[in-house]
């Protein structure tokens, strides 16, 4: 089973339930407002929050759980990776604070404790011991309406899509999360917009890893191919200087 | 030699400020001393240290090209100082990378946990291994000062030419990987900057900057020492730098072209202007002036030539290292003086290493003169401090280190010491409710406001005489005094004992002993309490019950009262269960909801428990 959340933007009535029980859950401290935070009401000690757009609309925001993640891409000693069941996890034994993960994430969802000496990247970590007991994240679990479930993505993405063709006068037409970036575990239907949860309203549907792939598998040949000519060069050149009688080169 | 030693009092008053802010930095963490933050992670230190000193140090892997690979003989006299500038550059970055890194000291993690899909990983291998050949090419200088290590520098000697051509393949790897970080990032970085060869880019850019790197060094030491400056040199590094800065102001136009973003060039848009100001100064202007031959033999406009090179492309590094990406995320970044402090110590550090090496070692063809050489000269008198110094090498040494401390002290003086204190939480005063029988409970005014029914909470508390349930400590002569009155900051804990006011002659007049016992320590847990004076501050039948005078922030007494009540009557009442829910409070004023548009919806706090700001945080970890 791959772990994935579907959230229901139009079913969402803003009561904070998800948000009060990943704070039990994940014993967070009490929140307050920093001068470094972004607007959306995420921080370090708030893995999830909702976000209320018009009238009435709640939006949930938390980790996507990328299918292929950036911030694991970019993670330069792996600190970050996504598991089996689907949860992208932090080790932070392994963390050197370099905050790349931060600027990858397409979503900009890793916060840093930028208060403390000894620092942390944090974010939503899919409530991943629960999952390995076989229980459901503590977010969907309190979710009181039904707008935040829990399950298997294939089947999320078939409700959805059974959603949205029940109603289609009521969603937009669009699985947020099912092909952008390569995918995401934490899929989104609405009947508003969700363009604001990225940097950019459409992410297209290449996965991030891939943007740097080319370059990092040019490494090895960019290494020899220099190394080679160099090498090469520098025999031509002081062959051609024995040949015309010149000096020898390169030593001083 | 007065000028050197201004210009080192000067790099040694900026090594203090870097080293008090520096100190400041590994004590209380990034935030405290940045300003950095979730939406700008990245910022100064990693655009100017990191990319921009890797970036100035290409000129050691160019130079060393120049001379081993092609045998121009006649630029023997850079190589030295261009291989010493290189290694100082990359000990710099590493440096500045300490500084940067949350948890520097894991920073040999890279060497056990690997990563080969993360261009950082690349990047950190590369600096290290080069770093070690940058060394082992420079060591050869200082081992010949002594005969001791003679079989060492010649097997150094023998290996110099594997170790120059690993250089070079080390240098295009990661000059180039610096590019390939920022492929990741297509939605932060502007479209102006962001191509798929940036790769391509970083590492022609590097060559360009690096040869120049030589000459404008070369330009400044030589005015420094007041020697000949090397024109005849320069000037065929000038003549050279042409083509190399043609492909790259043909690779960007044509990646520009390609990409049909020339609108974007001249939409008028800030990055458009920073775009054509970075390639103006960075590539057109020097491509130009270098393309005059009677321009480019005269020091004074190889001296500008070089410089705007080196500028120019240091300020591409801190465009693509996240300038331009702010208006993607939408935040804004100012680097901190701090901040500022820290990469220019660094730099003025290796600065005075490098004057150092230059005076001691054989870096140059000509050793210039040092200090120490004068130590038989006739003493003087020094006009400012008016003190006997000793002689004059005694003496610089003496000046540099009084500039040192004081501004090392004036480092520590001017540390942003509120914002250490307050980690980050905004002081913000805490308003008083108003209404009538209906009360608008908002302290902060930023419209997440509660409308609390005054008249039906007296009503089902039971009435006049169960005030106290609620207003459970009162100001002397009052009994309902507003929360806001000793509750005074939204975030941070106040102390509610007024001392100041206490002691005033206009105020209570008390004399200390009227409080603290004659021979006792004066503070506050030896002193009278409030109660002793004041029997009725404190009454009986409230709902919290006071310990100490400390008042809890705002937000959490409001909470923590309304929330443990709620609670409480939501398991006694029968039907009564919604008022356990944020929504019994929040959610409803006159019909309306009180949340502003667009605002993201917090919850305090989970348990309503008290933040001290003082109080140290303990916090699990988890995998």
């Amino acid at each position: 089973m791959k772990a994935a959340i579907l959230t229901d933007v139009t079913k969402c009535i803003g009561c904070l339930e998800c948000v009060a029980a990943c704070k039990r859950e994940n014993k967070l401290e009490p929140d307050l407002p920093r001068l470094w935070q972004k607007s959306d009401g995420l921080s370090a000690e708030n893995w999830t929050s909702i976000v209320r757009r018009q009238e009435k609309r709640y939006v949930r925001k938390q980790c996507r759980h990328c299918i292929e993640p950036a911030c694991a891409s970019a993670c330069p000693v792996g600190a970050l990776h996504k598991t089996e069941k689907g949860a992208v996890v932090y080790d932070s034994g392994k963390c050197l604070g370099c905050r790349y993960c931060m600027m990858a994430c397409p979503y900009g969802i890793p916060r840093y404790d930028w208060d403390q000496p000894v620092p942390y990247v944090r974010k939503c970590i899919l409530c991943y011991s629960r999952l390995n007991e076989g229980r459901q994240p503590a977010c969907t679990e309190a979710c009181p309406t039904g707008a935040t479930v829990f399950g298997d993505r294939d089947e999320l993405l078939a409700e959805a899509r059974r959603r949205i063709t029940q109603q289609p006068n009521v969603y937009f037409d669009r699985i947020w999360g099912e092909h952008e970036v390569g995918g995401t575990s934490v899929l989104y239907i609405s009947d508003v917009d969700l363009g604001f949860l990225s940097y950019q309203p459409r992410l297209g549907e290449k996965p991030m890893p891939e943007t740097t792939a080319i370059a990092m598998n040019a490494v090895p040949f960019a290494f020899v191919g220099m190394g080679g000519l160099m090498a090469g060069i520098n025999w031509i050149i002081q062959r051609r200087n024995k040949l015309t009688g010149g000096k020898e080169g390169g030593e001083e | 030699m007065d000028r050197v030693q201004k210009a080192k009092t000067v790099l040694w008053s900026i090594v203090a400020l870097a080293a008090s802010v520096g100190t400041a930095r590994l004590l209380f963490g990034l935030g405290a001393t940045t300003n950095l933050s979730d939406t700008t992670p990245w910022g100064f230190w990693i655009g100017f240290d990191v990319m921009g000193g890797v970036a100035l140090a290409a000129g050691g892997f160019v130079t060393t090209a120049f001379f081993y690979i092609f045998k121009r003989e006649d630029f023997h006299p850079l190589v030295r100082p261009a291989v010493l500038t290189a290694f100082l550059g990359y000990v710099a970055v590493i440096i500045g990378l300490l500084f940067d890194l949350g948890l520097p000291w894991n920073i040999w993690h890279m060497i056990v946990f690997w990563n080969p899909h993360s261009p950082l990983f690349e990047v950190g291998w590369c600096v290290m291994l080069y770093t070690t050949v940058l060394l082992l090419e420079f060591s050869p200088v200082p081992l010949e000062e002594t005969s001791r290590y003679a079989r060492m520098r010649s097997l150094l000697l023998k290996l110099r030419l594997p170790l120059v051509i690993l250089g070079i393949a080390l240098s295009t790897l990661h000059q180039s990987s610096l590019g390939s970080l920022f492929l990741i990032m297509p939605f932060r970085l502007h479209p102006l900057w962001y191509s798929p060869i940036l790769p391509v880019q970083f590492f022609v850019s590097a060559v360009a900057l690096g040869m120049m790197m030589v000459a404008f060094e070369s330009v400044v030491s030589h005015w420094l020492y007041r020697r000949s400056p090397a024109t005849e040199l320069i000037g065929k590094l000038a003549k050279a730098v042409v083509w190399v800065l043609g492909v790259y102001l043909l690779i960007r136009v044509i990646d520009i072209v390609a990409s049909s973003e020339l609108g974007l060039v001249f939409s008028g848009s800030r990055e458009s202007v920073l775009f054509i100001i970075e390639l103006l100064i960075s590539t057109i202007i020097p491509l130009v002036l270098f393309s005059i031959p009677v321009w480019r033999r005269q020091s004074r406009w190889q001296a500008v030539g070089s410089g705007l090179v080196v500028f120019g492309m240091v300020m591409n590094r801190i465009d693509v290292g996240g300038l331009t990406m702010l208006s993607a995320t939408g935040g804004s970044y100012i680097p901190s003086w701090t901040e500022l402090s820290i990469s220019f110590g660094i730099v003025a550090a290796a600065g005075l290493v490098f004057l150092f090496a230059v005076e001691r070692l054989h870096v140059w063809e000509k050793r210039p003169q040092d200090e120490q050489s004068q130590q038989f000269a006739m003493p003087r008198f020094d006009v400012i401090s008016s003190v006997w110094l000793g002689n004059p090498g005694m003496a610089s040494r003496v000046k540099y280190s009084l500039s040192f401390i004081l501004v090392f002290s004036l480092g520590v003086a001017f540390l942003p010491w509120e914002k250490i204190q307050s980690k980050g939480v905004p002081q913000v005063e805490a308003l008083r409710a108003r209404g009538g029988d209906t009360l608008v409970v908002d302290g902060n005014l930023d419209g997440y406001g509660v409308a609390f029914a005054h008249d039906k909470h007296v009503e089902t508390t039971g009435g006049k005489d169960k005030c106290v349930v609620c207003h459970h400590m009162n100001l002397p002569g009052d009994k309902q005094s507003g929360c806001y009155q000793c509750h005074g900051q939204m975030y941070t804990s106040q102390d509610a004992f007024r001392h100041d006011w206490h002691a005033d002659p206009n105020g209570a007049k008390l004399a200390c002993v009227q409080c603290h016992t004659p021979g006792d320590e004066r503070n506050a847990k030896s002193a009278k309490q409030c109660k002793d004076c004041h029997s009725d501050l404190i009454p009986a039948g409230a709902a919290v019950v006071v310990d100490n005078y400390y008042a809890p922030p705002y937000a959490d007494a409001m909470h923590r009262l309304c929330v443990t009540c709620h609670q409480q009557k939501a398991t006694e009442i029968e039907g009564k269960q919604a008022l356990a829910q944020c929504a019994s409070c929040h959610g409803t004023l006159s019909g309306q909801n009180v949340l502003a548009a667009d605002a993201p919806v917090t919850w305090p706090s989970s348990e309503g428990s008290v933040f001290l700001p003082s109080q140290k945080l303990t916090r699990s970890h988890k995998k």
